[in-house]
């Protein structure tokens, strides 16, 4: 479908909106993780991520998916969720570029289907990427799925990650909504049906231009932006202020993120 | 899922933590800038653009051939905010894609800021400013040079992003022989990545900067006058010098896991018995095949065809090829800040209003 | 007895956009605890004098707050600016830009927080501004998945939350529901009998008898008119005159041409 960046932008315009409305509304929810603080959350399952990037055994990497599957469950994240937004990606991306891993690796030859010489090196190789994403992206998934945003920035800042910069990172999520309404009503008005019709130079004209128009809304926003923050104090430095306090559960969620992450990297190693 | 965006898994930790420990100064210099300017308007526009890349990585650009692409924004974003802004604000769009998008992962972070924030800014504000040099703002002189820009900077950014890739199963295997992480060496990861980048992912990021530019020269050219406020003096480059220094000095350390040799990958040690043994050794006892495997000749020879040229110094040999991916990381970005450093910088400064 | 020094004096406050002049000759005082209403047409000049009014931008003439001169050179002290800000909060029309924090719990603290107030009194005040803003169970709420009316309730209180004795609204029931609408005039009601000073840009020349006790009348950057606001609303001349109100025809079905006049309400359609 030639004239179809339209609509496929549209589609991920709405694809990264509905996503975050579904992220939230899982954090808003009960569950296991939902419960848990953010700090403890982001660094345990930052923790378990590098466990899941370090392990050389294809055991522990089971294991840690196993662990990331019963975290989901336990947290109510719907099958749905994880297999659209983390599995079928990662397999897909990841499986492809393993594929010819198969072949192309060399070492013991343990079997010749259609003629190409699959290594036992190859294969274990293959699991071992495909089995890392997964697992990664699952872990990481959690912690977006079951944390309010504005928990996580505090949590990174708690961190010491820069005031600015958490500033700036807030700043940067919730414009994104606001372009992203933006790009797709500037979109819509540009759905048509003679589209199609149109020299490939001047849907490419039209595609850049709305680039452009949504460039130039940025930067006004911005300037828009910047009085509205000075009308309210700011005068140059940037300030914050976390009201999180940890509980009981809290640190036996944080003892068992560590243990398990220990674990995994000892049995791994 | 773009190729550039490098996920958890495909990186050995410690590659990561190399990345990350490199990128660090550069944010440190970036953010103190930030901080320098705060009292103007850059905190929200850092955000706002970073918000704008974001949102344009979604844009399905229709290319030359009837297919269409995505870009990356990085072209546009050094030409908006110069290269420190960008560097932040492409930082800042990584990170919300790895963390609610699952595009690029959470320990690779550092890499890809490292290859598309870091060295993908610096190259198009570095490509930029010597192409459009002193060309008036609404010359078609500066379309093109944003479109080489974005175009330069994006292979930049794949080629640093396949060297890293590439010297995975150089170091890190089990004893088995098993790659552990990314499976492909240099000579299948550079051109596998670049092929793409260098056609179609190269092309949709030289359409965006160059349509954005010819889009704002006709309606709005005080973006292209950059809108990131001049800065009064230079701030000092010292931390950046460190984490340089840092890097090259843990270069060796990575060498030092490199254990297993490169030639175990090429072809042509098939037919070596040294090697032949070393990769009996080190694969259970299993003799390998005295002939070069069916699937691996035949690809090989596919993938090494354009680069048989250049790659036999360093390719053969993985204490070399880790080092030149350390080195040609820092060089192409000591080279841009450097070119930053020029006389382009003091054009700007009064530009801004 | 000398009358009280009005709150803002501004005497031939003039303003440029670049080469197009937005403020032409303001002269103008606006009176302690009285509310004021600034009515005209887009670009009548309505929302440069807010931000004129709150610092954030400055243009040439002179413009007085408190009964001394306010120039940028004054803001650029802390302590000043701190008082000023303080004292003096501004609503932009836009809640995009108003909001501009990941939460609105984050929203609300920000205003606080930049005024250096210790961590305990911005959680009991922003507490109390949730409460009396109806904002509760929003705590962690970004503000894409707030409704518009939740968003303006926001954006109000991220300005009462500092208790404010000025507060400046720029067009603050363009764009709402009919719910949201009365929420927003409740509370300028409220502040009459001299509880705030309010200055309220609109269009809107339905509320204007509600929430107002001296109208301004602006038509390209200057001041056409005042009064109170039932011999403003009264004034069909006047209002013709500056755009506030326009013809409307109706075809009856008899055929018969109808044309009367219309207050235009901005995001209520025609009344």
């Amino acid at each position: 479908m030639r004239a179809g960046f339209v609509e496929r932008t549209l589609e991920d315009l709405h694809r990264a909106t509905d996503l975050a409305v579904v992220s939230e509304r899982i954090a808003d929810g009960p569950g296991l993780l939902q419960r848990i603080d953010a700090r403890v959350k982001l660094a345990g399952l930052a923790a378990l991520i590098v466990a899941a990037a370090v392990a050389r055994s294809l055991s522990v990497l089971a294991g840690l998916f196993a662990l990331a599957f019963a975290l989901a469950l336990a947290s109510r994240v719907p099958i749905r969720t994880l297999a659209t937004r983390a599995w079928i990606g990662a397999l897909v991306f990841s499986g492809a570029i393993a594929l010819p891993a198969i072949a192309l690796t060399p070492g013991r030859v343990v079997g010749r289907p259609l003629g190409i010489e699959v290594t036992l090196q190859g294969l274990r190789s293959a699991a071992f990427l495909v089995g890392r994403v997964e697992t990664a992206a699952t872990f990481a998934l959690l912690l977006v799925v079951t944390t309010p945003w504005g928990r996580i920035l505090a949590a990174l800042r708690a961190f010491r990650v820069p005031v600015v910069f958490v500033v700036i990172l807030g700043m940067t999520y919730r414009y994104v909504f606001v372009l992203l309404r933006s790009a797709h009503d500037m979109f819509v008005a540009r759905r048509s049906r003679s589209l199609g019709l149109l020299p490939a130079s001047e849907r490419r004209r039209l595609a850049t231009a709305t680039a452009g128009v949504l460039l130039s809304k940025t930067y006004r926003l911005s300037e828009e932006v910047y009085l509205a923050m000075q009308a309210r104090g700011f005068r140059g430095e940037v300030f914050a202020m976390d009201d999180a306090r940890m509980r009981g559960t809290d640190w036996i969620a944080a003892l068992s993120f560590a243990a398990f992450a220990g674990t995994a990297v000892w049995l791994g190693r | 899922m773009a190729p550039m965006h490098i996920p958890d898994g495909y990186l050995s930790p410690s590659t990561c933590a190399a990345l990350y420990a490199a990128s660090a100064p550069f944010w440190a210099v970036a953010l103190r800038r930030v901080r320098r300017l705060l009292l103007t308007r850059f905190v929200p526009l850092v955000s706002l653009v970073a918000a704008f890349s974001f949102v344009v990585m979604m844009f399905n650009l229709p290319l030359p051939g009837g297919t269409t692409g995505h870009a990356v924004g990085i072209g546009i974003a050094a030409i908006v905010l110069g290269p420190w802004g960008a560097m932040l604000a492409v930082s800042v769009a990584l990170l919300i894609q790895a963390l609610f998008f699952g595009d690029g992962g959470i320990t690779t972070l550092g890499a890809n800021v490292f290859n598309m924030a870091i060295v993908g800014s610096l190259t198009a504000s570095a490509c930029y400013r010597l192409l459009a040099a002193r060309a008036p703002l609404i010359s078609p002189r500066r379309v093109a040079a944003a479109g080489i820009a974005g175009y330069v900077a994006i292979n930049a950014s794949a080629l640093c992003a396949a060297l890293q890739l590439g010297i995975q199963p150089l170091v890190f295997t089990d004893p088995t022989g098993t790659p552990l992480y990314a499976p492909y060496p240099l000579h299948i990861a550079i051109p596998a990545m670049m092929i793409g980048h260098l056609t179609l992912a190269g092309l949709a990021e030289f359409v965006l900067s160059a349509g954005i530019v010819a889009y704002l020269q006709t309606s709005d050219l005080e973006l292209l006058r950059g809108a990131a406020p001049a800065r009064t003096a230079a701030p000092s480059l010292r931390p950046l010098w460190i984490g340089l220094a840092m890097l090259l000095i843990l270069t060796p350390l990575g060498l030092l896991a490199a254990g297993t040799a490169w030639s175990e990958w090429s072809p042509a040690a098939f037919a070596d018995p040294a090697s032949r043994a070393q990769i009996a050794a080190s694969s259970l006892g299993a003799a390998p095949p005295a002939h070069v495997p069916a699937g691996l000749g035949r690809l090989a020879s596919v993938w090494a065809a354009p680069l048989r040229g250049y790659s036999a110094p360093f390719v053969r040999n993985p204490a070399l090829a880790y080092a030149m991916t350390a080195l040609l990381g820092a060089g192409f970005a000591l080279l841009a800040v450097q070119l930053l450093r020029g006389p382009g910088v003091r054009s700007r400064a009064g530009a801004a209003d | 007895m000398n009358a009280p020094v009005p709150l803002f004096e501004l005497d031939s406050l003039t303003f440029r956009y670049d080469e197009v002049v937005a403020l032409d000759g303001v002269t103008l005082a606006i009176p302690r605890g009285k509310r004021i209403a600034l009515l005209g047409p887009n670009g009548s000049g309505k929302s440069t004098l807010l931000r004129l009014l709150d610092g954030l931008e400055f243009g040439s003439g002179t413009l007085r707050f408190d009964g001394a001169e306010f120039t940028e050179e004054r803001l650029r002290d802390e302590s000043f600016a701190n008082d000023f800000r303080r004292r003096v909060g501004l609503v932009f029309q836009n809640p995009d830009v108003q909001l501009f924090n990941p939460s609105v719990f984050a929203e609300l603290a920000f205003g606080p927080l930049q005024l250096r107030w210790s961590p305990a009194t911005i959680r009991e005040r922003v507490a109390a501004a949730m409460r009396e803003m109806d904002l509760e169970g929003l705590r962690d709420r970004p503000p894409h998945r707030l409704s518009g009316g939740e968003k303006k309730r926001v954006a109000l209180a991220s300005v009462l939350v500092v208790d404010p004795e000025v507060l400046l609204l720029d067009e603050p029931t363009a764009a709402l529901d009919p719910r949201a609408q009365s929420q927003v005039i409740d509370l300028l009601v409220g502040w009459g009998e001299g509880a705030k000073t309010t200055v309220t840009a609109t269009q809107d020349l339905g509320i204007v008898e509600d929430i107002a006790d001296l109208c301004v009348v602006f038509s390209a950057g200057r001041v056409v008119a005042q009064g109170t606001p039932s011999e403003i609303v009264g004034d069909e001349d006047l209002l013709r005159r500056t755009g506030l109100l326009h013809e409307h025809r109706h075809v009856h079905a008899d055929g018969s041409v109808h044309v009367h006049p219309h207050l235009h309400r901005p995001g209520r359609g025609h009344s």
